[in-house]
């Protein structure tokens, strides 16, 4: 009996340090937000008089303190508008063409398959950073640098060959005899994908969605060369522009907690509707879940 | 006409086969994969054998000079030592934490449907915001680990976590909090295939906690492993966005990880030769670990296929 309190005991503990390893970083980040920098500076755990939503206003753009950095508080509403424009098109397109490319791997057997779905890996492995002065170049020639544009295609060929290997595992699990119904009486294989395979992968298929969504709304390096400074710049690199690492001097963390509290919001939400997914797949295959 | 005739007839119209059908999908997404990933790192080796005088406007022929200063100079080589240092960090440390976490959230306890969804969260937000959650936990004047164990007299006053030495670890952990919830979730699907009664049969023949993990656990999430380790390896290796934020190659150069440094040869010192050279080195690690990853990930879908083929088999036994 005490063997089993103790182990009861010791999951109560783990279950503790889950939750704790997981959300004090988010807590505190939250708290430092409705904190003043004041108050900040005598110490985090030093506790709140009384919580200010200044931080908050100020990137509203209610408050008429943006002279201090330079305007740069506005741009944290203009990443906003901006990471919708980049993130929405990338998971669009993206889950379309990850969607076709998925099946043909998923379903069906081609000559060099082995070789095509290595090749589509390897681009998945390229550190980003080895191609940057190419894509620059590049984009710069054709007037896509500071464009929108560029960066949505950066993205695209960041994240296809992860969706592809994620809807190939998934397509790969659902059953056949449907499909084969369909086919027998005389659907279109691209009728039988539309009418057949999506309505069935539509959890597979929400899920690469949000994985693009997540990653274009996220990443900074790419934001940071191809928009980086210009009107177009997305919220990674505008929050980037208020850290403390690169203000001089006096240390807005405050503010920046503020922002990249706002800026999580979506992220968060989303994830938790892509953790609803999971759990109602059953079925996890670990190569249906990669990023 | 019969469902066969059906398709014999579908067939003979003039229409793709399923073979052609399919190449033709996956032959169009990689064309357009060539043009933009193979156009660019066919200019980037071409950079990487010249080296360029961006005031003169010039490049000169240097063969690969720029490799084997890439490869064998000390401020490139102490860049690569220290990606393999974090990633290697990076991996024990999402191993552990991450099946640990599995093995929790596979056992039964209240409220155990929010803590799965909550854990997911962190792999969520971005880099840059899991390096500002991180520098508020480790800031030495206010942040939250000081300002918690200082009290207890565990760290002495105002104790600098990010400093020469332990910086690019107190970055790997970062990185842990971040990609763990992926491993997790791999973890976790993998324990779900264990058949209970495995762990009944163990109980049975009274094998203990560790007896059962060792011999019925581990071995069924032995694939499971190896993915994580893979995955968290290559992240580790791709890894720009988190410790630029964190800490930009700081405290003096003692986290310049490689893609750091080929960022700074690039963009502060305008050496396009020499960082195309560094980001083949980094390509060929990638690689090399992506070989790797293929392997496993083949290995895997061929067992999945002879399943496959194997219900296949077994539902046409059933219906003739």
């Amino acid at each position: 009996m005490t063997r089993e309190a103790n182990l009861r005991l010791f999951v109560a503990l783990s279950v503790l340090f889950v939750l704790l390893w997981t959300m004090v970083p988010f807590f505190w980040m939250l708290w430092a937000s409705f904190m003043t920098d004041s108050e900040l500076t005598e110490g985090i755990v030093q506790g709140i008089d009384e919580p200010t939503l200044e931080h908050y206003k100020r990137i509203f753009g209610h408050a008429d303190k943006e002279a201090i950095f330079g305007g740069q508080t506005k741009l944290i509403g203009q990443g906003f508008l901006n990471s919708l424009v980049v993130a929405l098109p990338v998971a669009i397109i993206g889950t379309a063409i990850a969607t076709l490319a998925g099946y043909a791997f998923g379903r069906f057997n081609f000559p060099a398959k082995t070789g095509l779905l290595f090749g589509l890996l390897l681009t998945r492995v390229l550190p980003p950073v080895a191609i940057l002065i190419p894509y620059f170049t590049m984009f710069r020639t054709v007037g896509l640098v500071g464009d929108p544009g560029g960066l949505i295609l950066t993205y695209l060929t960041g994240i296809i060959p992860l969706l592809s290997w994620v809807l190939m595992g998934y397509f790969a699990t659902l059953p056949l005899e449907v499909e084969r119904a369909a086919r027998i009486d005389g659907c279109s294989r691209l009728k039988v994908l539309w009418y057949v395979i999506i309505p069935m992968a539509a959890p597979g298929i929400s899920a690469a969605f949000i994985i693009a969504f997540l990653f274009a709304w996220n990443e900074l390096l790419f934001g940071i060369i191809l928009v980086g400074g210009t009107k177009w710049q997305t919220l990674s690199p505008a929050l980037l522009a208020i850290s403390p690492l690169t203000a001089v001097g006096y240390s807005p963390i405050a503010l920046f907690s503020a922002a990249s509290a706002l800026s999580i919001a979506p992220p968060l939400i989303l994830a938790l509707i892509f953790q609803r997914y999971i759990t109602r797949l059953n079925i996890v295959d670990p190569v249906t879940v990669r990023e | 006409m019969t469902a066969l005739q059906r398709v014999a007839a579908w067939r003979g119209a003039g229409h793709l086969t399923d073979a052609q059908f399919a190449l033709a999908i996956v032959v169009g997404v990689l064309l357009f994969h060539v043009v933009i990933i193979i156009v660019p790192l066919a200019y980037s080796f071409w950079l990487s054998l010249h080296e360029t005088n961006v005031i003169l406007r010039s490049s000169e022929y240097v063969g690969f000079d720029l490799w084997a200063e890439a490869l064998f100079e000390e401020e490139t080589q102490s860049a690569t030592l220290k990606s393999l240092y974090f990633a290697g960090v990076s991996v024990v440390l999402s191993l552990v934490l991450s099946l640990g976490m599995a093995l929790v959230l596979n056992q039964e306890f209240p409220g155990r449907g929010i803590l799965r969804a909550l854990i997911l969260l962190p792999w969520a937000v971005s880099e840059v915001v899991t390096a500002t959650m991180w520098t508020i936990m480790l800031e030495p004047a206010w942040g939250f680990f000081n300002g918690a164990l200082e009290p207890l007299g565990i760290v002495s006053q105002g104790h600098v976590w990010l400093n020469k030495d332990w910086a690019l670890f107190w970055l790997a952990v970062a990185f842990t909090w971040h990609i763990a919830p992926l491993g997790t979730f791999f973890f976790l699907a993998a324990l779900q295939t264990i058949p209970q009664d495995l762990y009944n049969a163990a109980r049975i023949d009274r094998a203990g906690v560790i007896s059962r993990f060792y011999h019925v656990t581990l071995p069924h999430i032995r694939y499971a492993v190896l993915i994580v380790l893979v995955v968290v390896t290559v992240e580790a290796f791709r890894q720009f966005d988190l410790v630029f934020a964190m800490t930009s190659g700081g405290p003096g150069t003692t986290t310049q990880i490689l893609p750091l440094l080929i960022f700074r040869y690039n963009f502060q010192f305008s050496q396009y030769g020499l960082a195309s050279a560094a980001s083949f080195i980094l390509i060929i690690i990638a690689t090399i670990l992506a070989v790797a990853y293929f392997v496993l990930m083949t290995r895997r879908s061929k067992q999945s296929r002879v399943a496959a083929a194997q219900r296949r088999a077994a539902a046409k036994a059933e219906a003739s």
